[in-house]
């Protein structure tokens, strides 16, 4: 690399000279005119080192490193890399080279699809694919124009890359020489945003849709990527916590005598407010507080939970959906006249469960409750709503909360709701010191935010000649959004006081599906259906079983994939047709569907199974997405192992190949562990399954070969996170009916004997 | 007091005799890369070697292994010096939330120790109790197999998939 110019130095003398800048943390602050959403953060000066902050995502400094500022959370999902990807890609610079770090909250970071601040509905690079890359391309663009001044050349005869700015100016006497974008951010600094940012076109891209690395693969194949249950800090104790069984139960009395005359036990204390109700034990080591639990006696109140069970939740499903259809989703043609003027009808009813999360890292937070302000380490996909939660379960106000996230343990919509922040913040206020929360697994499973069991009654008409004339879906089952809107909300409005949060989340209920989004977690996926009949009817009776739930890795898709793929293959028998045959006939309209069906059938020799198996058949849309599965599966003495997986997904516009196929990888043995053994049961209120050995998860034995193939395509990217989950259950199940005849109505699967 | 040998450095700790191990290496010597996944043995993520043999560390108490020698994640290697099965799970890109990762090479490292040329059937052996939510388990098999290659015909086995463990005083 050569040195400096001298008319560079002259120019940044001038700049320095101007700014009187020099004394250490000196914050710059340049209003200056351009894109709207990039605003130049302007020069720090931290130690020798100055810092430009050329907008919210992204910092230079003089020493040449690039600081990306992650806005959505890395769970697994290959944020880390991919959003990384889109910023290098117009930065000019080595994705291995990027320094990332976890951004707090602001509302600059907000996913435009949710207006809040959420890492969630496979959304990442969808929202994130202009702004990520006009943030990079932008000071790109600003560096070249510093480097051009200093040269007294064009902008256009200069040329980024790799990290420096290299005089393509024939002739010139610094011809060829190169500045680092670090020599030169001084002077970017000065400059405004431009208003017009160009992106690269598809053919000039570098790293999207090539790079095949992973950047956090290093770190976590070393041990020293840090979690929110690796947070230390000075003087930090170690806090468990006791729940009723039942959510919704209060604390009537509690015992801690002998939990005190345990072992480094310091505190023990009851916390009750809205978001946390139970008793906190805090003391010196997690292993003291935990043997300590156990010698704690807790008497609840009885709960409106008492007598709730799986019969009598299905029981009322039944009943609300008879009495009233509920809201109407999709309406062609006519299904009642269908219906009446079939020939045949054909019927099923469908039982969904409530799933649990299991992340392996358990619910954990690090809060420390200090004189000027509440400050909490926590792997969540909600920062803002963490805000909320924090400052609603204490005395601080939202703005002197605030929230440090780390790498996450997976996901999978569990850390959208923030009921382990709301206990963690409460304690560290109460016992005044710092505290790691931390919750054993027994009390990640029965005190999980499930995705929602639900009910389903499907029926189609069969007209005079034959054919398929009409498909009727109805369901009932609880809405999730009703279970996080109470921070939600809040995280919407961060100016608002505190004591307008309750109005805030009656407002947000009253405004589903018209100032926010439609709740569609029992119905999406159903109200799509792709296939081509003149008659469509579905309907959703919103009821609430009270058992609490959230969103689950493909929300209503987990469990409208599995139905109406089930149902479909039930109709292509009756009507005497090859599964895949029938489903590409009927999915005329949607070419891109086509597309992914045949090339999932092609790949798995569609008709020709492996040795000892069946094959079935799926296809779903989600998030965007459309991905079909080929599932072979061999069934032996009433048991079942899924051999292979073949998978077909188009999602526009790839950012990291690799990585669209570890999802799909991930995502299919994920669903396969909800196929084979996914179901939390509700006895008198309390959730049943406490640990691996009876809410099993898929072991390696267990796992099958799945080969990914993508298409190539130029659409915008949609997600990848979620879609690969919807359609394996009903691949299985089809492969196991062709096999045994045995229909599927229920999940998970179990053969009959 | 309890003595253990740790990644070949001694120390001697007042502890309880009953805590597990693995919170004595995670909160008393600070070695994060273990993971606390279901503190009952059924997931792998606590993983640990002892002797050279895997073990979960959730249920194991620390009076049980006083006196004895330990293998953490970290002492199988470093982000500059990465151990064999670590460098192969770097070029599968196994990880995903990274959780399970930990004791999934811990696993991996005491299988290729006994056994540097593992075909499926070992590998699923040898790999089922350590579960992987983010169902990594195709990339975690193929990363097996190229390091089982790499392995092979190297003149010393152990350096080469234990890179950072300290000459025992």
């Amino acid at each position: 690399m050569t040195s400096l110019t001298s008319d560079l130095k002259q120019s940044r003398r001038s700049f320095l000279k101007a700014s009187a800048m020099g004394s250490g943390g000196l914050m710059m602050s340049i209003a200056l005119p351009g894109c709207a959403t990039l605003k130049n953060g302007g020069i720090s000066q931290v130690g020798e080192t100055e810092q430009w902050n050329s907008n919210a995502w992204l910092r230079i400094d003089s020493d040449n490193t690039v600081h990306f500022v992650l806005d959505r959370v890395e769970m697994g999902q290959g944020t880390y890399t991919g959003m990384t990807s889109l910023l290098a890609e117009e930065l000019e610079v080595d994705p291995e080279k990027v320094q990332v770090s976890f951004a707090g909250v602001d509302s600059i970071y907000r996913n435009t699809i949710y207006g809040i601040q959420i890492t969630g509905g496979s959304t990442s690079v969808a929202s994130s694919w202009t702004v990520v890359r006009e943030a990079g391309a932008a000071t790109r663009i600003m560096l070249i124009q510093a480097a051009a001044n200093a040269w007294g050349i064009k902008e256009s005869e200069c040329s980024a890359e790799n990290g420096v700015v290299i005089n393509k100016s024939s002739g010139h006497k610094q011809f060829n020489q190169q500045i680092s974008f670090g020599q030169l951010a001084a002077i970017a600094a000065t400059y405004s945003v431009p208003s017009d940012i160009p992106l690269k076109d598809k053919a000039d891209f570098k790293i999207i849709g090539k790079y095949n690395k992973r950047l956090d693969a290093l770190k976590k194949a070393t041990g020293t990527a840090d979690y929110g249950i690796d947070t230390e800090l000075p003087g930090m104790k170690y806090a468990v916590f006791t729940r009723a069984g039942r959510w919704d139960s209060q604390i009537k009395s509690f015992d801690a005598s002998k939990v005190k005359t345990m072992p480094g036990i310091e505190q023990v204390f009851a916390v009750n407010n809205a978001s946390a109700i139970g008793i906190a034990i805090v003391a010196k080591t997690y292993w003291q507080a935990r043997k300590a639990q156990q010698q704690l006696v807790v008497e609840w109140h009885e709960s409106e939970l008492d007598n709730v069970d799986d019969a009598s939740i299905f029981a009322q499903y039944k009943k609300d959906l008879a009495e009233d259809s509920g809201k109407n989703v999709r309406s062609e043609g006519d299904i009642d006249q269908a219906l009446e003027n079939a020939a045949q009808t054909i019927t099923a009813e469908y039982e969904m469960p409530f799933l649990a999360h299991s992340t392996l890292e358990p619910q954990n937070c690090v809060a420390w409750a200090k004189e000027d302000g509440l400050e909490i380490w926590v792997p969540t996909q909600s920062p803002d709503m963490a805000q909320v939660a924090a400052a609603k379960a204490t005395s601080y106000a939202l703005s002197d909360v605030k929230i440090n996230t780390t790498f996450i343990g997976g996901g999978f919509g569990r850390r959208i709701n923030q009921d382990y922040v709301a206990e963690a913040a409460a304690i560290s206020e109460i016992s005044q010191q710092p505290i790691k929360l931390i919750w054993s697994r027994e009390e990640d499973t029965q005190r999980d935010w499930y995705r929602p069991s639900s009910y389903h009654k499907l029926s189609a008409s069969v007209d005079k000649n034959g054919d398929i004339s009409g498909w009727n879906h109805q369901m009932a089952g609880s809405g999730v959004f009703d279970y996080f809107v109470a921070d939600a909300a809040p995280a919407q409005y961060p100016f608002m006081p505190k004591f307008m949060y309750g109005l805030l989340e009656s407002a947000g209920k009253m405004g589903e599906g018209i100032i926010a989004p439609a709740d569609g977690s029992i119905y999406e996926g159903a109200e799509a259906i792709p296939y081509d009949f003149a008659n469509i009817n579905v309907d959703y009776k919103k009821s609430d079983s009270g058992i609490l739930v959230g969103n689950w890795r493909s929300v209503g898709y987990s469990h409208n994939g599995f139905i109406t793929e089930s149902f479909i293959d039930q109709l292509a028998a009756q009507q005497k047709k090859e599964p895949y045959a029938f489903r590409y006939d009927l999915l005329k309209n949607h070419p891109r569907a086509q597309a992914v069906l045949k090339l999932a059938a092609d790949k798995a020799n569609w008709g020709t199974p492996l040795a000892g198996c069946t094959q079935g058949i799926a296809i779903h849309k989600s998030f965007g997405t459309w991905v079909a599965e080929v599932a072979d599966v061999e069934v032996v003495n009433n048991s079942l192992k899924v051999k292979r997986v073949v998978c077909a997904v188009d999602c526009g516009q790839v950012v990291n190949p690799d990585m669209v196929v570890a999802q799909m990888e991930g995502g299919i043995n994920f669903a396969l562990t909800a196929a084979l053994y996914g179901e939390i049961n509700i006895k008198n209120g309390i959730p049943q399954q406490t640990n691996f050995h009876d809410s099993q998860l898929l072991r390696m034995n267990e796992a099958p070969q799945i080969d990914v193939h993508i298409i190539d395509s130029d659409e915008s990217p949609t997600g990848v996170g979620e879609p690969g989950v919807p359609p394996l259950a009903a691949a299985v199940a089809n492969a196991i009916t062709t096999k045994t005849g045995q229909r599927f109505y229920k999940l998970p699967l179990k053969l009959d004997v | 007091m309890i003595k253990l040998t740790v990644n070949g450095i001694e120390h001697s700790l007042d502890v309880e005799a009953d805590t597990p191990l693995l919170w004595v290496v995670r909160d008393y010597l600070d070695l994060k890369g273990s993971k606390f996944g279901c503190g009952a043995g059924l997931c792998g993520a606590c993983t640990m070697h002892l002797n050279g043999s895997p073990i979960r560390t959730c249920i194991t108490p620390v009076s049980a292994v006083n006196g004895q020698a330990i293998t953490t994640i970290e002492g199988i290697g470093t982000p500059e010096k990465l151990s064999t099965v670590q460098q192969a799970w770097v070029e599968h890109n196994v990880p995903q939330c990274g959780y399970c990762q930990s004791g999934q090479i811990m696993s991996a490292t005491a299988l290729l120790a006994s056994n540097p040329k593992p075909n499926d059937q070992d590998i699923d052996n040898a790999m089922s109790g350590n579960i992987c939510r983010c169902g990594t388990y195709p990339r975690i098999k193929a990363a097996i197999h190229t390091a089982a290659n790499n392995l092979s015909g190297t003149a010393n086995t152990q350096n080469d998939l234990f890179t950072n463990i300290m000459e025992a005083k």
